[in-house]
């Protein structure tokens, strides 16, 4: 009886000889799960961090060469047209996500009739794979039978072929990749509105306050701390993205939609060049500690005083 | 609050403008749908016919007779459904001991598990690959399944530790003093009581490991066990580019996630929430 609770205290436990003793208990429970994220997600690291100064054939690690790899990577122009294409699609999908997400947030706020259905429908993209997304999009916008095409040919004159053009192409491919993705910035953007009290905004309006002000003054504050969380979530998605990309243009025309993550796997996959891959990979993951540590330090002190 | 003329003009817009956001979103599909149910004779027509008429299966019937598509999602359910047991009961026991032991390094382990669901997949795509050369694990569903657990793993335990924490803990004293075993406290009390954390969990896996392309993408090479993701992707070269057959395999492999979206709308929102975004 005594040991029961003294085992099941969540609080904090008396730092004595009790807590100190392996609990077989607690070990048996947690140690299976454990195991395997250190297999498969921690050794992988450490082994991409090997890999990458080792010269390579196939999966066969071949003679250690330092920093080759990177240097390699560094050397190769067309590493830098990458890195420009990732931030062009990272920023470029955000500044129109975030509006749009936010604006469609705003009216399944409103009380609509049939509002349940527009917010199924709304949100429906978000449950499709990069690769579903990436298969439909492709053929609506089909440049000899697309309804997209036809559209656009109808009202300008002119038949486009957006993928064969380069800024069509990555203006395309961000598109396709705002429909999969404001959903979410929607959902997060509703769950904050909903959190805000209808008096708010009642008692600005006799106050005089229209619904612009009403807007910048009473919710674009309040809902801040789920922009910033939005923002950095879409931002590592965005960059670490490689299917919808792969699937859509395979990073084409001429390079022009291929981005860091994209090169990464076909380095790897395409190329067979592991260790350059995996130096890539580490490239990456640094990036991504990068804005993670930001997201933290944002999320931790929420500026709003 | 009355509503005057403002008002009304204002709720009309805003009904225009949430139709239009609900057009967009759907009409992809809408046409991808039409596509698979037209004969092969009105696909590739310009300006594009909307109303496929007269429905033809055509497109269906090559699909699931005369391609590997039923394969590959034979191959998606397996790989799917077992990543969800093994996560699920690897995040769940990991979840409760977590939540009612403090230990030694405890909070070390919950900070570290949710790190490594921040490392980018694609960059340790490569590892992963060696790792299961070397194993022999390339190319099997155990692979896939072991690499699709652990990277739900991480996520689970902390939305399963939520729903612990909030379960009364004289609940369990009393029914420990009654002579229950931990264990049957454990499946029998605490995890009904957590049901509604387990369904947001089982559906955000589920949805990870049907959508996922890139590990299956990674691990697999034989038609076997080539996922329905990639076996789309590979539809493409082997074939020519057959739009209807196309789009009905995209229907085939839509359908199952629209399902699960339209009838578990609200614990599919909850279980994304809660954070994976991967691959």
């Amino acid at each position: 009886m005594r040991q029961v609770s003294a085992n099941l205290q969540i609080e904090n436990v008396p730092s004595s000889v009790f807590a100190m003793r392996i609990n077989w208990f607690a070990l048996v429970f947690i140690a299976p799960a454990l195991l395997l994220v250190l297999m498969v997600s921690l050794y992988p690291v450490v082994d991409a961090l090997t890999l990458s100064v080792f010269d390579t054939r196939f999966a066969q690690r071949l003679d250690f060469i330092g920093t080759e790899n990177y240097v390699e990577l560094i050397r190769d122009p067309s590493i830098y047209q990458d890195i420009v294409n990732s931030f062009t699609y990272t920023f470029f999908s955000l500044a129109v996500v975030l509006p749009y997400g936010l604006g469609v947030a705003l009216l399944l706020n409103r009380d609509l009739p049939i509002r349940g259905l527009y917010r199924t429908l709304a949100i429906m993209p978000w449950v499709f794979s990069q690769t579903i997304t990436a298969l439909l999009w492709a053929w609506l916008i089909n440049s000899d039978f697309g309804p997209v095409t036809h559209a656009v040919q109808f009202v300008t004159g002119t038949r486009p072929a957006v993928l064969s053009s380069p800024s069509g192409a990555m203006g395309a491919l961000i598109g396709v990749n705002v429909w999969a993705s404001y959903p979410m910035a929607t959902l997060l953007f509703l769950a904050a509105l909903q959190t805000i009290p209808r008096e708010l905004f009642e008692a600005a309006e006799v106050d005089g306050a229209g619904a612009v002000r009403r807007f910048f003054y009473i919710t674009l504050p309040l809902i801040r701390h789920t922009a910033l969380v939005v923002i950095i979530q879409l931002t590592l998605l965005y960059f670490n993205m490689v299917t919808l990309i792969y699937i859509f243009t395979g990073g084409g025309p001429i390079g022009e939609t291929e981005t860091l993550a994209l090169r990464v796997l076909k380095i790897s996959f395409e190329d067979w060049e592991l260790g350059r891959g995996a130096a890539l990979g580490v490239f990456i993951t640094l990036v991504n500690l990068f804005f993670s540590l930001v997201y933290v330090r944002a999320l931790r002190n929420p500026t709003d005083e | 609050m009355n509503k005057g003329p403002r008002q009304r003009f204002s709720s009309a817009l805003a009904v225009l403008a949430i139709s239009v956001v609900c057009i967009i979103a759907i009409i992809p599909v809408l046409w991808g749908l039409v596509t698979s149910l037209k004969p092969t004779e009105q696909i590739l027509t310009f300006p594009p016919q909307w109303i496929p008429w007269p429905i033809s299966l055509d497109s269906f019937e090559k699909v699931l007779y005369q391609s590997n598509v039923l394969l590959y999602f034979r191959n998606s359910v397996i790989v799917t459904v077992a990543s969800l047991v093994v996560s699920l009961s690897l995040a769940i026991h990991a979840a409760y001991g977590l939540s009612r032991f403090k230990f030694w390094g405890h909070s070390a382990i919950l900070i570290g598990v949710l790190t490594t669901s921040m490392i980018p997949g694609v960059a340790i795509l490569v590892p992963l690959y060696g790792l299961s050369v070397k194993t022999g694990l390339y190319d099997t569903f155990l692979g896939l399944i072991l690499v699709y657990s652990a990277w739900n793993v991480p996520i689970l335990i902390w939305l399963m530790k939520g729903f612990f924490d909030k379960v009364p803990i004289e609940l369990e004293e009393a029914a420990l003093v009654d002579g229950a075993s931990r264990w049957r406290v454990f499946y029998q009390i605490v995890l009904p009581l957590s049901q509604p954390g387990l369904v947001s969990g089982a559906i955000m896996v589920v949805m990870f490991v049907w959508n996922d392309f890139v590990i299956g993408f990674a691990l697999t090479i034989s038609e076997e066990r080539r996922p329905l993701s990639v076996g789309l992707y590979t539809y493409i070269s082997n074939y020519g580019v057959e739009w209807g057959q196309l789009m009905a395999a995209t229907v085939i492999a839509l359908t199952p996630v629209l399902l699960v979206f339209l009838l578990l709308q609200r614990r599919l929102v909850e279980g994304l929430a809660a954070g994976a975004i991967k691959g």
